[in-house]
């Protein structure tokens, strides 16, 4: 009898489950595959960049693809990163044979995110725009497509873990991202990502333990919204940075009252970027527009729970009002200011100089150019032990510390041997601080130093940390330039953005 | 047919010249054997994170020989961080107790003195000659991998320079290369040549086969020299970063050097040096002593043409050299002073001395140096914090400050509940307390000596962010924090032995 009331429990248990499961379908959607056919492209990309330690190079073609998704009849959104020091870019659509033409429109490396145009005139039918959905739902689960080349829709499986802030893989910026877990494949290149059906967000990165890194359905819309018009600003760049605030003792010592728990302590503020014109260092920002920012910088957010205070000013556009309200000098004070960003090209060392030529002068045989990120990372893995410390703090210290006088720190990187440098050719990595008398601020003085002191017989250059002086003569600098594109085979011997 | 004659001749020549030689040297080689000492040392180096405790102890073997004035030359990597010694003899079962009587780190030299003096007897000291000519040959003597018996090998001089002592890990003196195999056990032992010692086997090199170093009788004499009056003081130096630019005829003309001179051009002096009232960057030496500098900051001495260097190298401490170099087109005879001239951050390994440190509530200050830097384990120099790593190799340039002795580094934070968030402070040099620049670790351990009401508010270099401390709870909770981590005295100021 017990038997008998056991099974019929089971049987009803399992009925019960096996009716209380969605179905695959329902569960995540449905395969919209054959939709999507109208709505995204294959990107055939070319690369080649420049290579930093010889700046006057391009580095080797590579290739690699990306996906692209229509925002327009003619336009597809991708990441920047797909598209950074682009040579060469061609679209394919579903069911046309031919490659169609396409061209960057916007491209925001500090939201990784840029829109291309197809060449209307090649496609063989307009694509059909999607609507990016701005809906978060934490642990929904997605699905994401991409076109191959061979010209089929793949997709694949995965859900959302959480929203967060963090850093973009082409920039300096701390961004808002979703990160899906557990994805069937690992993409990274502007794949498609929806939750019931609905795209959410493009792929922007991927990691080895099956996550991905999502540029969200909101910064895609406001970046679309930015791009519509003509003159593109941007987001929001933060221009200070913070620490958590957690020590009592702390506290104490900037005389917060025991009963105030929150804030973040502003440990160093830029000459770059919003609040670098209204904060100080050891200011606690206790909110920004009214939203309270917890110990560690973190707020709640109402749809994304707790995120990195970055986010409320990378997700405003430029010109917005922000209002701080800081613990001060003892007193709790409200000050506003505007949001501001920046280029990359702005900072002291640039971030990153996507689609740019670095900016040097050869002179005698010397490679004078303006440190970058990108030269410093020529030192390949762990090169923040590996380069002179002394550049390396000028770009962990001073990156975003501009000034009227001081621009670019231009280094010498290396020389290239031949008689008018005979003896100096083991020099390299050393920060030139005076030419010909002049202190050196940027890439561009040393245009104007070189032509100082006419009567001199030579050019001088001085370098910080008691480095050697270079004494260049000038009668055989004609000559020597000549050796160097004979030579070397550098017919470029300078470029400067003046 | 002639020749195979010729050879044979020879070849009976050499048999009838070798027998004798050998006979001869077999009597010269027990000789010898008699005067190389094994050395077995127990060492335990100093733990310079947690610095009032040790690491654990290691057994070595090394080697040495009798010299003039009952005295025993090995190698001070032998007896380095010593705890015990103990000296054998081939062919005789006593092992004799021992001391260190003297040690150069700087120059891996040390001598030893057994307790018993009956050690010395049926033994002979070994003379020490010059420097060998490159090509000619050399005998190592020495107890390699730990045998107890003497072995002998045999190798070729192959090169003269100057070059960087391991075991300091930061001086240059002179060394000869030999390609006599040179293994762990040879250290400290005698490299004989007309059997006379030429030098002491001290280091080989790991990626090439059969490439070990010596260090010349030059270098020995030295120390020898140096420790005549009861105490090592150490080689010096001018104290001047040079740089061989005269190979660029501008730089020569800009800096109105005559055309048939030559010399090395002043980068900057070192700060507290003799020379930093002598000379200027800018000014090129041209002449030290008798010696004519070249173009590569080279003069011709003992017949080779070495570093400039080996002209102080022959100075001692307290010693003057008479410097000639041009400024502005004019030249310039000047004295200069040879001194210990070290940098502010000591780029050399430290020995002997317990590392000195202050630890208040928890916090542990030690002494920047390198052996605290080595800590980080091989490829320390790119792991270390980068505003350690700056000042490693930039503490010349860096320091402007007179008064700065050392820096000052926070090493270890021992777990207590005032000093809770110090955590992401660990491993940064300090800058000041309360406002108090910090020149050396005495500065720290008078500042928080100081009475102060409130907070210890401790900056640090490279860092915007302050470390406060509750004054009061601090005070109270060191004596516990002391207790709790069996810390045995709070501070350790001196360097004593």
């Amino acid at each position: 009898m017990n038997k008998q009331i056991i099974s019929m429990s089971m049987i009803i248990v399992v009925f019960v489950s096996l009716c209380s499961q969605p179905s695959e379908a329902s569960r995540r959607g449905a395969d919209i595959s054959e939709a999507m056919r109208e709505s995204i492209v294959y990107l055939e990309t070319s690369f080649y960049g420049y290579e930093q330690s010889e700046p006057w190079k391009h580095k080797d073609l590579t290739g690699n693809w990306a996906c692209g998704c229509a925002v327009g009849k003619y336009e597809v959104i991708t990441t920047a990163w797909s598209v950074a020091n682009l040579a060469y870019l061609k679209a394919l659509r579903y069911g046309q044979n031919e490659f169609v033409g396409a061209k960057i429109k916007v491209v925001d490396y500090e939201s990784n995110l840029c829109l291309i145009e197809l060449d209307s005139k090649a496609m063989s039918k307009p694509l059909k725009p999607l609507k990016f959905n701005e809906d978060y739902r934490k642990g929904a689960e997605v699905d994401f497509y991409w076109l191959s080349s061979d010209n089929r829709i793949y997709n694949g499986r995965g859900y959302i873990d959480r929203a967060l802030v963090r850093k973009t893989n082409t920039s300096y910026e701390r961004r808002l991202h979703y990160l899906a877990g557990n994805t069937s494949q690992r993409t990274g290149a502007g794949q498609v990502y929806c939750v019931d059906s609905k795209p959410i967000g493009i792929a922007s990165q991927a990691n080895n333990r099956d996550e991905s890194s999502l540029v969200p359905a909101e910064t895609i819309n406001s970046f679309l919204a930015a791009a519509a018009k003509d003159d593109y600003e941007g987001f929001g760049s933060v221009g200070f940075s913070v620490s958590e605030l957690l020590d009592p003792s702390m506290r104490s010592f900037l005389k917060m009252p025991a009963n105030l728990k929150t804030g973040a302590y502003v440990d160093d503020v830029y000459n770059l970027g919003t609040g670098s014109d209204v904060l100080k260092k050891a200011d606690v920002i206790l909110s920004i527009n009214g939203i309270a920012l917890n110990s560690y910088g973190q707020f709640i957010h109402p749809k994304y729970e707790l995120l990195d205070f970055q986010h409320l000013i990378t997700s405003k556009t430029v010109g917005e009002k922000i209002v701080l309200e800081l613990w001060r000098d003892g007193e709790r004070i409200e000050v506003q200011c505007k949001v501001k960003n920046f280029q990359a090209s702005e900072m002291l060392v640039p971030y990153h100089d996507y689609d740019q030529q670095p900016e040097y002068i050869i002179t005698g045989g010397f490679i004078l150019q303006k440190l970058t990120r990108g030269y410093l990372a020529e030192w390949g893995d762990d090169w923040q032990g590996k380069v002179s410390p002394q550049l390396y703090n000028y770009y962990r210290e001073l990156s975003f510390k501009p000034t009227a006088d001081r621009s670019d720190i231009v280094i010498l990187s290396y020389v290239l041997p031949m008689n008018i440098n005979l003896g100096y050719s083991n020099l390299g990595q050393m920060v030139v601080k005076k030419y010909n008398g002049m202190t050196i601020g940027s890439i561009s003085d040393i245009l104007a130093a070189q032509k100082l002191n006419p009567e001199s017989k030579y050019d001088v250059i001085e370098f910080e940390m008691d480095q050697p002086v270079v004494v260049i003569p000038r009668e055989q600098l004609p000559a020597a330039d000549m050796f160097v594109r004979r030579n070397y085979g550098i017919q470029k011997l300078s470029n400067v953005n003046l | 047919m002639y020749f195979q004659k010729f050879v044979f001749v020879t070849a009976v020549m050499v048999l009838m010249f070798t027998c004798n030689l050998y006979a001869s040297q077999n009597n010269e080689q027990q000789q010898f054997e008699k005067s190389v000492i094994l050395i077995r040392s127990v060492h335990q180096d100093f733990d310079y994170v947690t610095p009032w405790k040790q690491k654990a102890m290691n057994q070595s073997i090394g080697s040495g020989f009798i010299i003039e004035g009952n005295r025993i030359l090995t190698n001070a990597h032998n007896v380095s961080n010593i705890r015990y010694l103990e000296l054998t003899k081939q062919n005789v079962a006593k092992r004799y107790p021992a001391r260190v009587a003297f040690v150069g780190h700087d120059c891996d030299l040390a001598t030893v003195t057994p307790e018993d003096t009956s050690f010395f007897d049926d033994t002979i000291a070994l003379e020490i000659a010059g420097i060998p000519r490159v090509n000619s040959t050399v005998s190592t003597y020495g107890f390699p991998m730990g045998g107890n018996r003497i072995s002998v090998t045999e190798g070729v001089v192959s090169r003269v320079e100057t070059d960087t002592y391991v075991h300091s890990g930061a001086d240059g003196h002179l060394v000869i290369q030999t390609d006599a195999s040179i293994n762990p056990g040879n250290s400290g032992g005698p490299v004989i040549q007309d059997g006379k010692v030429v030098g002491v086997a001290f280091q080989g090199l790991r990626m090439a086969e059969n490439i070990g170093y010596m260090i010349p009788t030059t270098v020995i004499k030295h120390f020898l020299d140096d420790i005549e009056d009861g105490k090592y003081d150490a080689f010096g130096s001018l104290g001047v970063l040079m740089y061989p630019g005269l190979h660029s005829e501008s730089y020569r003309d800009y800096l109105q050097v005559p055309a048939q001179e030559e010399g090395m051009i002043v980068i900057s002096t070192m700060m507290h040096s003799s020379v930093e009232t002598i000379l200027q960057p800018n000014d090129v030496i041209t002449r030290i002593d008798e010696y004519n500098i070249d173009n590569d900051g080279q003069v011709q001495i003992y017949g080779l043409r070495l570093d400039m260097s080996e002209v102080v190298e022959t100075k001692h401490i307290g010693q003057t050299a008479e410097i000639s170099f041009y400024r502005g087109g004019k030249l310039m005879r000047k004295t200069a002073k040879v001194a210990l001239n070290r940098p502010i951050l000591e780029q050399a390994r430290q020995y002997d001395k317990p590392p000195r440190y202050v630890c208040f509530a928890g916090l542990t200050f030690v002494p920047l140096t390198r052996n605290y830097l080595e800590t980080w384990g091989r490829d320390w120099q790119s792991k270390i914090p980068h505003y350690l790593r700056y000042l490693f190799i930039n503490s010349i340039q860096l320091n402007t400050d007179r008064e700065r002795k050392e820096y000052v580094v926070l090493a270890e934070i021992l777990p207590d509940e005032v000093n809770s968030y110090a955590a992401d402070f660990r491993s940064q040099p300090l800058e000041s307390i309360n406002g108090n620049r910090i020149w050396s670790l005495d500065d720290v351990d008078k500042a928080f000596k100081q009475t102060v009401e409130s907070f210890y508010s401790i900056q640090f270099l490279g860092n915007n962010r302050m470390l406060p401390i509750d004054a009061e709870k601090a005070r109270l909770r060191h004596p516990l924090i002391l207790n709790k981590y069996n810390v045995p005295a709070e501070s350790r100021l001196e360097e004593e032995l």
